[in-house]
């Protein structure tokens, strides 16, 4: 197995990366397995929800005026958590991200460090990072410790590991464990990664988190987590370090009430998951008594600055849309070239590069909309997924070179074509004529040269009729007169 | 701080430019709040959800009365067959039967924690729902690490401290909790093949004894 | 009654039988078609590709076109649409406040074709006659942006001697997606055959639907893998009276 590209400033061109995954059976099997799981889990529960579209607008209304106060609310979450002894550090970028978590761990003397579950650290890059500067990174989230001990790359933002089975865990435990004998029941393997942990959450004095919500009314933090390695990270070493993007922050304690209903809900179709820890600061005698927030910028309050994109922001990392997009559900999350994959990794992962790098996410879907329909704050995807298109075209409008890309050149002579009825009838049978000379005897085109053997590599397309509905309908309109 | 104030600032300033538009603005209080604030269920029928929502996680649930508690508690404590636990500060004494070992939490060592295989604690809430048990970590309900690192967690909720929906536990923080758990069954995963295996890292069992004060 | 007919510029060029059963379908009906000879596209494909200025340009011949029309009817949900979902951002970037106004007039008036027949010309039972098993595939925009919901099936259940086998997975995208069917060829065609699967499944004689463009994706594969199922454009099965099936067999 080789491993998936997931910077997106080096990651191949999607349908480049999604003709790997395409031809990975396995792979195909187990995402395909999973997300109908989670699936068949979330409709059942959404069902017996009757108020689920009421939950949904309110979801959706608190998040998008929490972004529209942002600075505020960041504010006074800063204030509320310096009052409760924790220390407050603001990263613009990924590189000063790194640059503060290393330096707040030096000051510990770390050598180690155990991990909760955070795409956010996925997405600064932080484990290389550390290591890097010698220092052991333990991930504790059970899918991510099965990534991390096998090499691999997250596929997917709540259930990382979803593409591999329960035969590929028991192999790569076996090996890294060093346990022999082990069979593949997800019990057994469970225990195995429960004993292996164990000793690591009693000893080690550092722990890095993400955060699901801040709350600026009080300066918490909450976290959702099935396991207990969120609150065992949480409870027992001396230092925390909680990254957040700085789009996290919730209004007021009270709209959770909206928010972890919806997320359970979405994420893992359950009505609540197993444990939800809520903090404030340091708490005396309880938990760890050095407390660091990182709020990261690193592009977001660019897409802030953008009317129709700001919606992007609104999202809660419940993964929803990639367990029912279509795309998603064939290839999996490694063709993304990003920790975040499907329909919203589709609009984030280019934002979050400023357009710079992974400019074919937003070209990866069919726009079926099957991810608005489901997401439970409401973000337009199909709209976003737009709008980036729209940016990335009027990149190429400024590139003479993108100027001869047959799609190019083909949507700006599409643009004459329609600009008149004239000019449209020329086209029609130009086409005909064109196309004729690839069609069969039955009626039928079944290869295509250049764009058009895109389509014909698998579907047959049908002649173009000797004549066209307006022809038809002028001829009638002469009988008729 | 100093490393990031130039960043504080420029991280503002970026936010203020682009929220800059008052349109965008909007009141909180003015907010679509449309979903159902309140359960329909009278308290037999919340009981009865409770306590099929935690069977479905694999939880024990039982009854008592406030006279008949300290038996009930008695009971379960010897069928569990362990024999050191650990309680929070202010737990009552009769929820202590003689006969074990009792390590009442004032500032324990984690790895004395760690040896104790059973906690008994207090709630401050349950949500009937979702099968949620709320721990706000005052005295009788413990510091958080108590109800983590012992393999049984034996939690009492009075019936009057139940309620069916989430936002009616909202309704009763009259205060934020600075410090607060819900616990929706035991510890559990479903990393592997979406399989739901119980008991990952936190109590690989927790049980609930529900004390009718409410008739 | 009256309608204007907008055919949508794939349906005039690749699908001129579908205009044709739709002119039939709603004169049988009473209503009063007229066809604009001016009309090119909605601008979907633009728009959805990232040409959002091009779009523009055909949105607004599309919009002054039909301003005087009593109501437009359109055979193709996914370009109904495109007109009700992103024509006003379009005239909020590129427009004037005259050409706001002028969609804002013309919006109401315009139906997809199942919407028009339940919902303008008011009836369900069409008068058609189509001896077949027969399948719905429920376009995304239909489903998703317009939400016909259950007017096809409707008036489907209403054709004689139709038999209508329900489709597993109704809500799942085919994979056409526009020039996603060739920006992402493979991805969409891994995404066709999933759809294939279930369509197949159903041993139905026809699959129908609102659009001919999921209907161009599912007819290509499943002629190029001689499946023994054929396409037609809910127009078509409507269209057809047991007077025309004699006709056509003498």
């Amino acid at each position: 197995m080789t491993r998936a590209v997931m910077d997106p400033t080096i990651a191949p061109p999607f349908p480049v990366a999604a003709l790997t995954v395409l031809r990975d059976t396995q792979l195909r099997k187990n995402v395909a397995h999973a997300t109908d799981v989670i699936q068949a889990k979330r409709a059942l529960l959404v069902a017996e929800k009757k108020d689920w579209q009421q939950l949904r607008t309110a979801a959706a209304a608190i998040r998008a005026h929490a972004l529209a106060n942002l600075g505020s609310y960041l504010e006074e979450f800063e204030k509320r958590c310096t009052e409760a002894g924790g220390v407050v550090h603001w990263a613009a970028d990924a590189a000063e991200a790194r640059a503060i978590i290393l330096k707040l761990l030096r000051e510990e003397n770390a050598t180690e460090v155990i991990k909760i579950k955070t795409m956010t650290s996925a997405e600064i890059q932080l484990n290389p990072a550390l290591e890097a500067a010698g220092i052991s990174v333990f991930e504790t989230d059970l899918a991510e410790l099965i990534l991390q001990l096998g090499g691999d790359e997250p596929s997917h933002i709540v259930a990382p590991a979803l593409h591999v089975n329960r035969g590929q865990v028991r192999e790569i435990f076996a090996r890294r464990m060093g346990l022999q004998n082990l069979s593949d029941d997800p019990q057994v393997l469970t225990a195995a990664a429960r004993t292996y942990l164990r000793q690591k959450f009693l000893s080690v004095p550092t722990a890095i988190s993400g955060a699901n919500f801040l709350v600026a009314e009080t300066g918490s933090v909450a976290v959702v987590e099935s396991e207990g390695n969120g609150r065992m990270c949480l409870t027992l070493p001396r230092t925390m370090i909680t990254l957040a993007g700085i789009e996290k922050v919730l209004p007021k304690f009270k709209d959770l009430e909206i928010l972890l209903q919806v997320l359970a809900r979405s994420a893992t179709g359950e009505r609540m998951n197993p444990y939800t820890s809520l903090w404030t600061g340091v708490t005396p005698g309880d938990g760890p008594q050095r407390f660091h927030v990182v709020l990261l910028d690193n592009g977001r309050s660019q897409i802030l600055a953008r009317p129709k994109e700001r919606q992007t922001l609104q999202c809660i990392r419940c993964a929803a849309c990639l367990n029912t997009c279509p795309v998603y559900r064939q290839t999996g999350g490694h063709a993304y070239g990003s920790v975040y994959g499907g329909p919203i990794g589709a609009i984030l992962t280019p934002q979050l590069m400023q357009m710079e790098h992974a400019q074919t996410l937003p070209f990866a879907s069919s726009l079926c909309g099957a991810c608005y329909a489901v997401c439970p704050v409401k973000i337009n995807i199909p709209e976003v997924l737009i709008a980036l298109r729209a940016q990335v075209v009027d990149q190429e409008r400024g590139q003479p070179a993108r100027w001869f890309d047959p799609m190019f050149l083909g949507m700006k002579a599409a643009n004459v074509i329609f600009a008149s009825a004239r000019q449209f009838r020329a086209a029609q049978w130009a086409s005909r004529v064109g196309l004729s000379l690839f069609t069969g005897k039955d009626g039928w085109i079944h290869r295509l040269p250049g764009l058009g053997a895109r389509w014909t590599v698998t579907r047959d397309l049908r002649g173009i009729p000797e004549q066209s509905f307006r022809q038809w309908w002028a001829a009638r309109d002469k009988e008729q007169m | 701080m100093t490393t990031s104030s130039s960043s504080r600032r420029t991280i503002l300033d970026r936010i203020g430019a682009a929220t800059a538009l008052p349109a965008a603005k909007n009141s909180y209080d003015e907010l679509p709040r449309d979903y159902a604030k309140f359960g329909e269920l009278d308290s037999d029928a919340c009981i009865h959800l409770m306590t099929e929502r935690l069977r479905e996680y694999g939880a024990d649930v039982a009854q008592s009365t406030p006279e008949l508690l300290a038996t009930v508690i008695a009971e379960q404590v010897q069928q569990s067959g362990r024999q050191r636990f650990v309680v929070p500060p202010e737990i009552p004494a009769e929820w202590m039967p003689a006969g074990f070992e009792w390590k009442v939490d004032h500032e324990l060592r984690a790895t004395d924690i760690e040896k104790c295989d059973g906690v008994i604690t207090g709630a401050f809430a349950g949500i009937a729902d979702s099968g949620t048990i709320v721990l706000h970590h005052s005295n009788t309900e413990g510091r958080r690490i108590i109800t983590l690192l012992p393999d049984w967690h034996l939690c009492i909720l009075n019936a009057s401290q139940l309620v069916e929906t989430l936002p009616e536990y909202f309704q009763r923080c009259t205060q934020p909790p600075l410090l607060a758990t819900y616990i929706s069954g035991p510890s559990a995963t479903a990393d592997i093949e979406m399989t739901r295996i119980q008991g990952v890292h936190g109590p690989r069992f927790l049980s609930l004894i529900l004390v009718r004060d409410d008739r | 009654m009256r309608a204007s007919l907008f055919i949508t510029c794939y349906n005039d060029t690749l699908f001129p039988e579908t205009g044709r059963a739709v002119v039939r379908l709603l004169e049988r009906l009473g209503v009063e078609l007229e066809f604009r000879p001016e009309q090119t596209c909605c601008g979907q494909m633009h728009a959805n590709t990232g040409f959002g200025c091009e779009a523009f340009a055909q949105a607004k011949r599309f919009v002054r076109l039909y301003q005087d029309s009593e109501s437009v009817v359109i055979p193709s949900s996914s370009c109904v649409a495109m007109i009700r979902d992103q024509y006003a951002g379009l005239f909020e970037k590129y427009g004037d406040e005259e050409l706001r106004k002028q969609l804002a007039s013309v919006l109401p008036r315009i139906f997809e074709l199942s919407e028009f027949i339940t919902d303008r010309v008011g009836v369900e039972d069409v008068g058609a006659y189509f001896p077949h098993r027969v399948t719905y595939h429920a376009s995304c925009h239909g489903l998703r942006s317009l939400h016909v919901g259950e007017r096809p099936l409707r008036l489907l259940g209403k054709v004689r001697g139709l038999d209508l086998v329900p489709l597993a997975n109704l809500d799942r995208c085919c994979g056409f997606g526009g020039t996603f069917s060739i920006k992402n060829s493979e991805v969409s065609s891994a995404m066709l055959e999933t759809k294939l699967h279930d369509v197949v499944s159903t041993r139905a004689e026809y699959c129908t639907a609102l659009d001919n463009s999921c209907l161009m994706h599912l007819g290509g594969a499943l002629h190029r893998q001689y499946a023994g199922m054929q396409t037609i454009h809910l127009a078509g099965i409507l269209a057809n009276t047991e007077e025309s099936a004699t006709e056509k067999k003498a």
